[in-house]
């Protein structure tokens, strides 16, 4: 749900701020350049959640204020119910925070309004998702070019040369033509991740991207996204139960209860189910 | 195995209970009308034999009955097909724990059954007190003079228990996909199911072919026997009604290329081609969909077609401006009741799309949410539903306006070639067409309403999640 609070509008987008006119860093769009000053691509301060009112009212976010670092690929980890889905949708711009503030790069978006918000969706962030992430009436290419097509324009020559490298490097080219109904669990989310990764958005989210896959197939889509942010500076943030789906990630974040209750680096897959069933025995 | 096993939203069921109280009471109406103006007439002293006036008044109001009540079995037909393929999941689930495809299928016929008896008592209320209202105004009035006039008589049970029939039957076919869903689909992932394969038995593809094949060749030794005498319009007659009926039978061969093109012409943008990609996406669906209303829009255009041509040409013969003035009017009013009569089916036919937009709407629920997780806005999803309903309504209203004035026009043609001696060009009544046209845009806003305000309201998050 929306809050209904009207804020001026002091947040600009990249479609409307006046200085980017004309300057390629995107990054200095107003004076607020804390953000990426930290070397962060996203970050959160105070943030909370809270679904419900009175005595039933679940706290889903708890005052959580923590940064996702540029280039890297990180993973939020947390058993059933911690808040990690909700604090991808809140940093993704899907859904809106009870209170604190959301930054995607330089801009501020937790007051932002919906039509707002689906722009920074369209433009700056990339979803994939652990199912149901393609459009079924689109073919791949249709699929991967959907971001370009929202937003009313076609890719650069510069950008499809990037999408052409994308579904070569991805193995989708002879399934360009193909409808999502038609390709394997797997190729669905090489499609997923081709899409998410085509307009070089600051921060693509993965909700569980594997969930839905069997292990040969889930670890080929985990290497592809650590490849991404290796080889193309692609920041990633990943939601994950799986203590082996985490283990490919730089840095793994922990939720419980609605807090992080850990920060660490690559950690073996044996040593982060340790730290699971440690918050497991805690709670 | 119970209904109750397979419990549905109630929402599910409203458009066919509004088609078969409409239906119904459409059908209870006709039959009134004809027993009060038999039993007017009756009073009169100079025409006598009611009982033949009532005969032949009741064979002609049956007619349009009919066409009213075929409509809306497709409709129904259409409106359960849908239906099935939203509840894929549960029917799945109850196979995996061991009940049988036929008994399933025959419980959701039992469910169209109780929802046509249903629609069709409410119907009959409407119809009954339509009639009543009528006969106490008339009398009152002075348009009907004073006579006992009977409203409960045991006829207008007829078109009731036709209706909850219909209904029963159009459930039945509605509902085959049961037996094709199988129980692995209720542990499968959520890739888009594809219920309704576009292939569909080769004798009806046959049949629907060879059926408008003949049904065009009779139209056309019509027209040429119609140049010497009018005995043409008996054989356009039948050729009218194979080929319409091949047309129809084949609607899935014939409208998903009209929607395609029609979805061509609203332009390269997103929103316009994600919606042209759904109005073909279950060919069937669509087909029958539209079809109801193709049927409605044909025999208007073509009785007010027919009507047209023959007013200008009897107008033309006619050297008495008083006489030219007296039948001009009786022929509008004449062409105005029949269109209005026929028309009715086109207002079931809308029903049918507007119930079919909605549901498949409330089916794509995920869908949805993943276009606005993308980006698009909310105005981006209110226009592609706008433009979906668009492409629908002009594909079946143009199809329809085409397939009319040509019948009209082979009518007006086997009956009045031998009097011009020649071909004449089809009478375009505009008035009427402007009525249809009209009414068409009026059903796109009004069948994208209700489902874009829900696609709307629903947050990406909650139709991310929803399994």
């Amino acid at each position: 749900m929306r809050r209904p609070k009207v804020i001026p509008e002091m947040y600009p987008t990249p479609s409307c701020s006046p200085i980017r006119r004309g300057d390629p860093l995107r990054s200095v769009d107003d004076m607020q350049i804390t953000t990426t000053d930290l070397g962060l691509v996203a970050r959160v301060t105070h943030l909370s959640k809270q679904f419900g009112e009175g005595p039933g009212a679940v706290r889903a976010l708890d005052d959580i204020s923590i940064g996702i670092r540029r280039g890297e690929f990180t993973a939020i980890m947390g058993p059933s119910g911690s808040g990690k889905s909700t604090m991808m949708h809140v940093m993704a711009g899907l859904d809106s925070p009870t209170s604190g503030e959301v930054w995607i790069g330089d801009t501020e978006i937790s007051r932002m309004r919906d039509a707002e918000l689906t722009l920074i969706r369209r433009r700056r962030v990339g979803f994939v998702f652990q199912s149901f992430n393609l459009v079924p009436t689109l073919d791949v290419r249709g699929n991967i070019l959907l971001p370009f097509e929202l937003d009313g324009r076609r890719p650069t020559a510069d950008e499809s040369v990037w999408i052409e490298h994308l579904t070569q490097s991805l193995g989708l080219t002879s399934r360009i033509t193909h409808r999502p109904h038609e390709l394997s669990g797997g190729q669905q989310q090489r499609v997923a991740i081709a899409r998410a990764l085509a307009t070089r958005p600051d921060l693509v989210f993965a909700d569980e991207p594997t969930g839905s896959l069997d292990s040969r197939t889930g670890r080929e889509v985990l290497a592809l996204l650590a490849t991404a942010a290796r080889d193309y500076d692609q920041s990633i943030a990943m939601v994950t139960h799986d203590p082996i789906a985490a283990s490919h990630a730089d840095r793994i974040l922990f939720l419980a209860d609605g807090r992080i209750v850990d920060d660490r680096g690559a950690t073996a897959a044996e040593d982060i189910s340790r730290i699971m069933l440690g918050m497991e025995a805690a709670a | 195995m119970s209904i109750r096993a397979l419990s549905s939203h109630p929402r599910d069921h409203v458009a066919t209970i509004v088609v078969a109280a409409l239906s119904s009471a459409f059908g209870v109406v006709m039959l009134e009308a004809s027993g009060i103006i038999a039993t007017a007439v009756g009073t009169d002293e100079v025409v006598s034999g009611s009982t033949t006036v009532r005969l032949v008044l009741s064979v002609v109001t049956s007619v349009f009955t009919l066409i009213a009540v075929y409509v809306g079995a497709i409709v129904t037909a259409n409106t359960f097909a849908t239906i099935i393929a939203g509840r894929t999941r549960q029917i799945a689930l109850l196979r995996l724990i061991g009940a049988q495809a036929g008994r399933l299928r025959r419980a959701v016929a039992t469910e169209g059954l109780l929802v046509g008896v249903m629609g069709a008592i409410v119907g009959l209320v409407i119809g009954a007190a339509i009639a009543a209202a009528a006969i106490a105004s008339g009398t009152s009035a002075g348009w009907l003079p004073s006579a006992d006039y009977v409203v409960m008589e045991p006829l207008i049970l007829l078109p009731v228990a036709v209706v909850a029939v219909t209904t029963w039957a159009s459930a039945w076919v509605g509902s085959r996909a049961v037996t094709t869903v199988t129980p692995l689909a209720a542990v499968g992932a959520a890739v888009d199911a594809r219920l309704e394969s576009a292939r569909r038995g080769v004798a009806r593809n046959i049949a629907a072919i060879t059926l408008a094949g003949a049904g065009f060749a009779l139209l056309a030794l019509g027209v040429v026997i119609g140049l010497s005498t009018p005995i043409g319009l008996l054989v356009s007659f039948f050729g009218g009604v194979l080929s319409f009926t091949g047309i129809v039978l084949g609607a899935h061969l014939v409208m998903p290329p009209v929607l395609r093109l029609v979805g061509r012409a609203f332009g390269p943008r997103p929103a316009a081609r994600l919606a042209a990609e759904n109005a073909v996406r279950f060919p069937e669906r669509s087909s029958r969909a539209t079809i109801g209303l193709v049927i409605g829009v044909t025999l208007v255009t073509m009785f007010a077609v027919a009507m047209a041509s023959y007013r200008a040409m009897i107008l033309s013969s006619i050297d008495d401006p008083t006489m030219a003035r007296a039948v001009d009017q009786s022929l509008t009013v004449t062409t105005a009741i029949f269109a209005g009569l026929v028309g009715f089916s086109a207002i079931i036919a809308a029903v049918g799309m507007i119930n079919n937009l909605s549901l498949s709407v409330l089916q794509r629920t995920r869908e949805l949410g993943l276009l606005r997780a993308l980006g698009f806005t909310s105005r981006q999803v209110r226009g592609m539903i706008l433009t979906e309903s668009a492409q629908m309504t002009v594909a079946a209203v143009l199809l329809g306006l085409v397939l009319g004035v040509f019948y009209g026009w082979a009518a007006a043609q086997s009956i009045l070639g031998s009097l011009t001696h020649g071909i004449i060009a089809p009478a375009l009544p505009w008035p009427i067409i402007a009525i249809v046209v009209i009414g068409g845009a009026a059903l796109s806003l009004a069948a994208s309403v209700a489902p874009s305000r829900r696609a709307t309201t629903v947050s990406p998050v909650v139709a991310l999640t929803v399994q």
